[in-house]
């Protein structure tokens, strides 16, 4: 798929790529697809938090030049990963003690079974030598004879100078992933893209790489082929699938960008500036995070934290309980940053209770201490204003519904502004309350999505009427617009929805988005 | 199907086409048995062996997934691969390449051009019906690979399918498949009820007068317009005789060498009736009476026909007839000397007819859209954006990228049985609508750049109102 | 044999005492009466006419021979001929004075020929040396003379229908000259020639009054004449001609009706086929002037059928004279005691019996083996429904050419009948004032036969016929519903029922699809149903009768019932908002079929959209209670909670 994004699609992408001061006066009441990236509601004020990701590829672009830094950081630090992996080990050994795994690992499951084979979506990680890493049902032992099938089918094509990319049957198929020296297969009965598919494989790779570094990745195998990482990785699977999960449930992991808490500008600048006041030396990121909602982010100048490595984050969060014992400690490797080294996170809830969790990423492993202090001097900082106040109220609610925008047909919807990386979108309405509901959208989403993003064919925009609902997507160089409708509302309708969605985001967006980043 | 040339020349958009079965060579250093056509030939034994032994294993392994349901196409970085069994173990394998697949990117400082694949060029959809399609061929002349193997075991099949595809795919011409093989539908003739009624009462009485026909099929313009064949059937017979057989004659007729008339024959009736397929010149003392042979279902199994195809101008009769029967030289004359004058006269009052109801529709001016329609039910099929397909190619008038659209929603649509409509707008501004009302599919192409959505769904409605408002469709 | 016999003698022929040395026998051609005149009257004179009312028994005082007796119209006055001077007359209108009045003819030493009645009260002479034409008083017992012409005449004939009298004049007797009576008023048509077949020399009397008959066919008055053969004029057998002789214009010879024998002759017309009885092979040819011969020049005819002779004939020897089981008598046939008068009466005055002529379809259709002229022929006969229906059902197991020809030709006569009922409607719906001369009905003759007569008499029958090929069935409905098409016939939905059940019923379905697709089948609320209803056997059938229904386009109540049927509830929604509808629907009825299906969303769905249709209307998202709709509020709530309800919006 290399560079692919950068075909047709480039057209529209071209000299927009990078995010324009604007103030706020000149921004255009009712925004129009014709609008310059940046200018879009939701656009930050100065630079982006994130690395730019208009879609997907970007991140398989940068193969090469990824090995290319391993290699040399392979040199330098070879010894320093190792300890570092033990210290990243323990921390997540004692985790996985007291961690709540959002799926309970069904491990004991008959792979011959139907009741196996029907599963929605099936993940597999393997070594080049074919030896099981990770199975998302049943046990890597049990599977070793299958995974032994796909390397070949792996090894097989690739002796005839080619790729296997994947295998499609009626209702079922196959996606295969090379990335050395790890092979991911990903067995679906949902109807998505291979893309989508892949993208979600990229997901598990990353996380994989998070808790190793590709660095170490490769050194093990260098040494020893037939090495069983599970050694390594044993009790970290559950982080893999609470992302699967996420991958499911969660728009973010889809639009490739985080949405915010809901929060009036006045008190998130307070809590932004306060963070920016709290820094160190070796800090680089100070995150505050309401559940999965992002309520500010400081970073050092010229650092960009890309949202897979925040998602990554999120999920290390999100996935474990232990940060609530009091104030966690852990290395983490951040691969859109650098898939060679560890950075370590302070992680830490403000109160035991609350929902507020900040992180703060330093690159040094010997800062603890310092951090702990930062987080002090932030909540000394923070409690003596007002903000504090206002943000406990916030958090009372953190979504909205979406009654408020004042379309009765509108049901639900996803807004993206692409040049912050963020996105908003209200609480589902009634009639998806179940899990299968709510799933079902998300997967209408990811159709909509991956037909706009088509690799060879992009889209300006999809209208899709069923029996179900009504969908429209919309794709401009500043937004990615997902709207769904009741099956019986009109088109003409959807075209007047989309302009009034826009002016009241327009209206809302210094709350539901943060549109003054700040740096130390 | 008449013999064929002698020169090979393979249609360079066919990498590899092979059919095999697993259960023929079951112990190691056996595999060549399984393997009962290949194409290019001239591959490498091991390597014929290999791809086979690839093929094997993605079946084998998807099984572990879907037992039930096997693979259909494997995905690589350079190509696709489409599988199907049609029976029972016999596995056809089809891999096509085009040069679109891949492009060369030139590299700055002198490196080589890294090459780029298109791994989306191909919709599986299309070239799975392509191979299905093949299948169905190679029934219609030689019925089942089962039947084959009753009579003369792997021997007479591997004949039987080298005689067949060593002919057939030179002119598949995979380059310009679209959505309409996925459909693979019948073109109907747009026709008024009375001339119609002249057709039925005409075949009708043919068949009373000629009681060995079995059954009939009558066409005009490659349009198919009778059909006493049951609708499968009909569909891959008429896919040969429009894709192969018609083009095959139409070249004298286009260059105005029209069989000339006929002052000689019974009665002193004047008429344009000729064979298409048997004797071309039923004067000619040496004139062999062979008509090639079809098979075609029945309630229980199929039955083997001799087909006719018979033409006076722009209409075309089928006849079908028992391969029990010996067919001889005073039956062909007394075919001829019956349906020669009344088709002629047929193929004038349709013609008649045509130009009248078109000058009642008014002359059309280059509609803002072009579209193709398709009913699952009866099979019928119409489309703006083809123009008329002949032996050597299919011409679309939109870009291909549209068209592949087009099979996008297409597949949509397939996961899905509910109603459903779709309209996207691409990225060079072209407006794609897609609309599934019950078992018909309607597919536009609007090129109004500036049109908003509302607009585009008026447009569309007018179209409906013009070209269907005798059907119902689902708003 | 007898089967074949097409021609017969009417069943109750009117009997008379025959005639005698004492009774003589007298026919009125005008009145068909007979007159039997025992002894000059005065033992009495027995009037017996084609009814009883028109009989009647009287007696006249005996003077003298009578020559010539007849009734005027309506039986009001007699005229009597005893000499060749006068005629003497008696009213026979009651409280009239009954004793006699004579008139002498007014010109001198002329000879009374014959006289005819032309009206109740209006009488013409026939001299040798022209005619007369008087009124006639009864009351003043006197009559007046209107007009008279005179002219040498050899002989004469009267036609009653036509009110016209032919004189035989010249010296060869072969120029004609007719004149026409109407109330009061003597019109001289143009005289013309009988061609001879050989010109005598020395020229003398040769054209005989026997070979000479009138009679209307097909509505026009023609001259019929017996031309025998001559061996002078190589003229091999005899032929009739026939003259057409209209009112206004040349009278001009039209028809040649070829005999193809000799000998002596007689003829008839019945039901507009003229008859010609062949004394001597005691066998009678029947002619259609209507019927184009392809194979001889126009106007010239053969016989329709071969030569037959009339059905036997046996004398119900009934009445006083005789003894009972006494066995009838088979009737001599042909005798030379026959006279022959026109139209369609044989008399034997002999026997004292008055036959009407009759024609027997039924045995045509054997006779007649191309069933095109066939059906040409009976088309054109009295009574010739059933036959024609029988002739139907017989070709039916004919060929299909055949079969299609035999339609053709029904539906021709069909098509013009439905012609003129149209017009005739259109003339009185215009009122009529408008439109010339005051158009009257159409007759509908039985040569109209309708598409329910071919239902049930001949198509509902033939289908289910044991041992036909499918094929052939759906053959001839085919052609049938081809041939009402060609002639722009509106064919009625049973047919085609028919039609479908054939098809259905040996799961020709694709067929059936394929004429539906061409509109074969033409749509209509019924057929619709039909096809619905066989969905189940054949699933497009649902496709195809939405179709029909749409195009219909008064059927968007059904249209919706079908879908709702289908638990498309929202297909339904669209398709009522489609055709803007949607405004006047009932909820409870969407919201009932919604909640049937028992898919949430749906439900929701619907519900939503109702609300906002009422807000919309109203105002306000409530239902009416008029409704109805209160359990569904409920339902909502307990699937959605109260929250989910659409508020009243506040702008």
């Amino acid at each position: 798929m290399d560079g692919q994004a950068l075909r047709p699609t480039a057209s529209w992408e071209n000299g927009t790529l990078a995010p324009v001061d604007r103030l706020r006066a000149e921004r255009a009441d009712s925004p129009t697809p014709g609008l310059v990236e940046g200018t879009e509601p939701g656009a930050g004020q100065k630079s982006a938090m994130f690395v730019h990701a208009q879609s997907f590829e970007d991140l398989t672009a940068e193969a090469e030049e990824e090995a290319r830094r391993d290699d040399e950081l392979d040199k330098s630090g070879e010894c320093a990963e190792e300890l570092k992996v033990l210290v990243g080990e323990k921390t997540i050994e004692e985790q996985r003690n007291n961690s709540i795994s959002s799926e309970s690992r069904s491990k004991e499951e008959d792979v011959s079974s139907e009741a196996w084979r029907s599963h929605r979506k099936h993940v597999f990680v393997l070594s080049e030598a074919g030896k099981p890493i990770y199975t998302r049902y049943g046990t890597e032992e049990a599977l070793s004879s299958t995974m032994g099938v796909m390397m070949a089918l792996v090894s097989f094509v690739e002796a005839e100078k080619n790729i296997i990319r994947s295998i499609h049957a009626d209702g079922c198929k196959v996606v295969f992933l090379t990335k050395s020296p790890l092979v991911l297969v990903g067995v679906s009965r949902t109807c998505q893209s291979d893309k989508e598919l892949l993208r979600e494989l990229q997901y598990i790779y990353y996380q994989i790489v998070s808790l190793l570094t590709l660095t170490q990745l490769n050194h093990i195998f260098q040494h020893k082929q037939n090495y069983d990482l599970r050694r390594l990785l044993a009790g970290s699977e559950y982080l893999t699938d609470n992302l699967l999960h996420r991958l499911d449930r969660d728009p973010g992991l889809l639009l490739s960008a985080v949405t915010c808490l809901p929060l009036a500008s006045s008190a998130r600048d307070v809590v932004s500036s306060s963070l920016q006041a709290a820094k160190a030396k070796n800090l680089v990121f100070s995150i505050l995070l309401a559940g999965d909602r992002l309520v500010t982010l400081v970073r050092k100048k010229d650092q960009f934290l890309h949202h897979i490595d925040l998602h990554l984050v999120f999920n290390l969060v999100g996935s474990s309980s232990s940060f609530r014992e009091g104030e966690g400690w852990t290395p983490i490797c951040l691969p859109k940053f650098n898939t060679a080294g560890f950075f370590h996170a302070h992680i830490s809830y403000l109160e035991p209770a609350s929902e507020l969790c900040l992180i703060l990423v330093s690159t040094d492993r010997e800062d603890f201490f310092n951090m702990s202090d930062c987080k002090q001097r932030f909540l000394e900082r923070l409690s003596k204003r007002s903000a504090y106040q206002a943000l406990k109220e916030a958090l009372k609610c953190p979504t909205y519904s979406v009654a408020q925008v004042g379309i009765p047909e509108l049901r639900h919807f996803l807004y993206k502004s692409k040049s912050s990386g963020l996105y908003t979108s209200p609480e589902f309405p009634e009639v998806y309350h179940s899990d299968e509901e709510q799933e079902r959208l998300m997967g209408l989403y990811q159709d909509l999505h991956s037909c706009l993003h088509h690799p060879t064919r992009p889209l300006r925009s999809f209208y899709r009427c069923s029996e179900t609902e009504n969908l429209l997507a919309w794709v401009t160089s500043g937004f990615e617009l997902y709207l769904c409708f009741s099956p019986l509302g009109t088109k003409a309708l959807a075209v007047s929805a989309v302009n009034k969605l826009l002016k009241w985001i327009r209206k809302e967006e210094d709350r539901l988005f943060i549109l003054s980043p700040l740096t130390y | 199907m008449a013999s064929g040339m002698q020169e090979k020349q393979y249609t360079p958009s066919l990498l590899s086409f092979f059919i095999y079965n697993p259960t023929f060579g079951p112990r190691e250093g056996e595999e060549e048995k399984k393997i009962l056509f290949y194409h290019p030939s001239e591959v490498e034994k091991n390597e014929k062996i290999r791809n086979v032994g690839l093929c094997e294993a993605i079946v084998q392994f998807t099984r572990t997934f879907c037992p039930t349901k096997p693979a259909k196409s494997l995905h690589t970085q350079k190509n696709r691969q489409f599988f199907f069994e049609p029976e029972d173990n016999f596995w056809i394998v089809m891999v096509p390449w085009f040069e679109t697949q891949c492009i060369e990117k030139p590299n700055k400082d002198g490196k080589p051009p890294t090459i780029e694949y298109q791994e989306e060029e191909i919709l599986d959809t299309v070239y799975g019906a392509v191979v299905r399609q093949c299948y169905s061929m190679y029934k219609l002349f030689n019925g089942t690979f089962g039947r084959a193997m009753e009579a003369g075991g792997v021997e007479l099949l591997t004949q039987k399918l080298e005689k067949f595809f060593y002919r057939y795919l030179q002119t598949l011409h995979l380059q310009s498949c679209d959505l309409l093989d996925v459909f693979g539908g019948i073109s109907f003739f747009p026709l008024d009820k009375m001339t119609y009624l002249k057709i039925q009462s005409f075949v009708n009485k043919v068949e009373e007068s000629l009681s060995l026909i079995k059954y009939t099929a009558f066409l005009y313009n490659d349009q198919l317009i009778w059909s006493g064949l049951e609708q499968d059937d009909m569909r891959i017979l008429y896919k040969y005789l429009t894709t192969s057989l018609f083009p095959r004659h139409s070249e004298p007729e286009l260059a105005g060498r029209d069989s000339p008339l006929r002052p000689e024959v019974a009665g002193n009736l004047l008429h344009y009736g000729r064979f298409l397929t048997g004797p071309t010149n039923l004067k000619d003392p040496e004139a062999k009476f062979r008509f090639p042979k079809i098979f075609v279902s029945t309630g229980d199994g199929y039955e083997e026909l001799h087909l006719i195809v018979y033409k006076a101008m722009s209409a075309a009769a089928c006849f079908m007839i028992s391969a029990s029967v010996e067919l001889t030289r005073e039956f062909c004359e007394q075919l001829d000397g019956l349906v020669g004058p009344q088709l002629t006269l047929l193929a004038s009052d349709i013609c008649e007819q045509f130009t009248i109801n078109r000058r009642i529709s008014g002359p059309e001016k280059e509609p803002q859209f072009k579209f193709i329609y398709f009913n699952h039910m009866n099979l019928a099929e119409k489309s703006t954006i083809h123009m008329r397909k002949t032996a050597s190619v299919c011409l679309t008038s939109v870009h291909p990228d549209l068209m592949k659209i087009l099979g996008d929603i297409n597949c949509d649509f397939a996961r899905v049985d509910e109603d459903e409509e779709i309209i996207v707008k691409a990225m060079t501004d072209y407006w794609v609508v897609g609309k599934k009302s019950d078992q018909r599919e309607l597919y536009v192409i609007l090129n109004q750049k500036n049109a908003n959505l509302i607009e585009v769904n008026e447009e569309v409605k007018r179209l409906c109102a013009t070209q269907f408002n005798n059907i119902f469709f689902l708003d | 044999m007898s089967e074949e016999h097409y021609l017969e003698l009417c069943e109750n022929p009117v009997q008379f005492e025959h005639a005698s040395s004492v009774n003589n026998v007298f026919f009125d051609e005008a009145n068909k009466q007979v007159f039997a005149v025992r002894s000059g009257g005065a033992t009495g004179v027995v009037v017996k006419g084609p009814d009883d009312k028109s009989s009647v028994a009287f007696r006249m005082d005996d003077k003298g021979e009578v020559k010539c007796i007849k009734f005027s119209i309506g039986n009001k006055i007699l005229a009597v001929q005893r000499t060749s001077k006068s005629v003497d007359f008696i009213n026979f209108i009651p409280d009239y004075p009954h004793t006699e009045f004579t008139q002498e003819c007014k010109t001198k030493n002329a000879s009374v020929l014959g006289f005819c009645w032309t009206n109740w009260n209006e009488i013409v002479f026939i001299t040798d040396q022209g005619i007369e034409f008087y009124q006639v008083f009864p009351d003043k017992r006197s009559l007046k003379l209107l007009k008279s012409q005179s002219i040498n005449v050899n002989w004469y004939q009267y036609c009653p229908e036509t009110a016209v009298i032919l004189l035989s004049t010249t010296v060869q007797g072969n120029i004609l000259q007719p004149f026409a009576f109407r109330s009061g008023t003597m019109s001289k048509m143009s005289k013309f020639e009988i061609e001879l077949p050989v010109v005598p020399k020395p020229a003398k009397l040769s054209l005989s009054e026997r070979d000479i008959a009138m009679a209307t066919i097909y509505g026009q008055l023609h001259v019929m004449y017996l031309k025998h053969h001559s061996r002078t004029a190589n003229s091999t057998s005899a032929e009739v001609v026939l003259y057409h002789l209209p009112r206004e214009g040349a009278c001009k010879k039209s028809h040649v009706l070829k005999l193809n024998t000799t000998g002596k002759f007689a003829l008839n017309i019945v039901d507009n086929l003229v008859v010609v009885h062949h004394q001597s092979s005691q066998t009678s040819l029947i002619f259609d002037i209507k019927l184009k011969e392809p194979d001889c020049a126009v106007n010239t005819h053969q016989p329709v059928l071969p030569a037959r002779s009339i059905h036997p004939y046996r004398i119900p020897l009934s009445g006083p004279a005789v003894v009972p089981s006494q066995p009838p008598v088979p009737c001599q046939l042909y005798s030379s005691s026959w006279s022959v008068f026109q139209p369609d009466i044989i008399i034997s005055a002999s026997e004292g019996y008055l036959w009407y002529l009759q024609v027997k379809l039924p045995p045509t259709v054997n006779l007649l083996q191309d069933k095109g002229k066939l059906m040409d022929f009976l088309l054109r006969r009295r009574d010739c429904k059933m036959v024609i229906l029988s002739v139907c059902s017989q070709s039916t197991r004919g060929v299909l050419p055949v079969v299609a020809t035999v339609f053709d030709k029904l539906n021709q006569v069909y098509k013009e009948y439905l012609e003129a009922e149209q017009s005739y409607t259109v003339a009185m719906e215009s009122g009529p004032s408008r439109g010339s001369a005051a158009q009257k009905r159409p007759v509908r003759t039985q040569a109209v036969i309708d598409q329910s007569d071919m239902y049930t008499h001949v198509l509902s029958s033939f289908t289910e016929r044991k041992g036909v090929s499918h094929k052939f069935i759906i053959a001839v409905l085919m052609e049938y519903i081809r041939s009402l098409n060609q002639f722009q016939i509106t064919v009625q939905h049973y047919l085609y029922e028919l039609v479908i059940k054939t098809l259905v019923q040996h799961n020709l379905f694709y067929m059936l699809h394929q004429f539906l697709q061409y509109h074969v089948l033409s749509d209509s609320k019924p057929l619709a149903c039909l096809l619905l209803s066989l969905e189940s056997t054949y699933p497009p059938a649902h496709q195809l009768s939405l179709d029909m229904l749409k195009r219909l386009s008064t059927a968007n109540d059904e249209i919706v019932e079908v879908l709702l049927s289908k638990q498309q509830v929202l297909g339904a929604l669209r398709f009522i908002r489609s055709v803007g509808g949607h405004d006047n629907v009932s909820a409870r009825k969407f919201l009932d079929a919604a909640r049937q299906t028992g898919d949430q969303m749906l439900f929701y769905t619907v519900f939503r959209s109702f609300q906002q249709r009422n807000q919309r209307l109203r105002g306000s998202p409530g239902f009416n209670p008029g409704e109805h709709c209160e359990e569904h509020v409920v339902h909502f709530k307990q699937l959605f909670g109260e929250q989910a309800l659409m508020k009243p919006s506040t702008v």
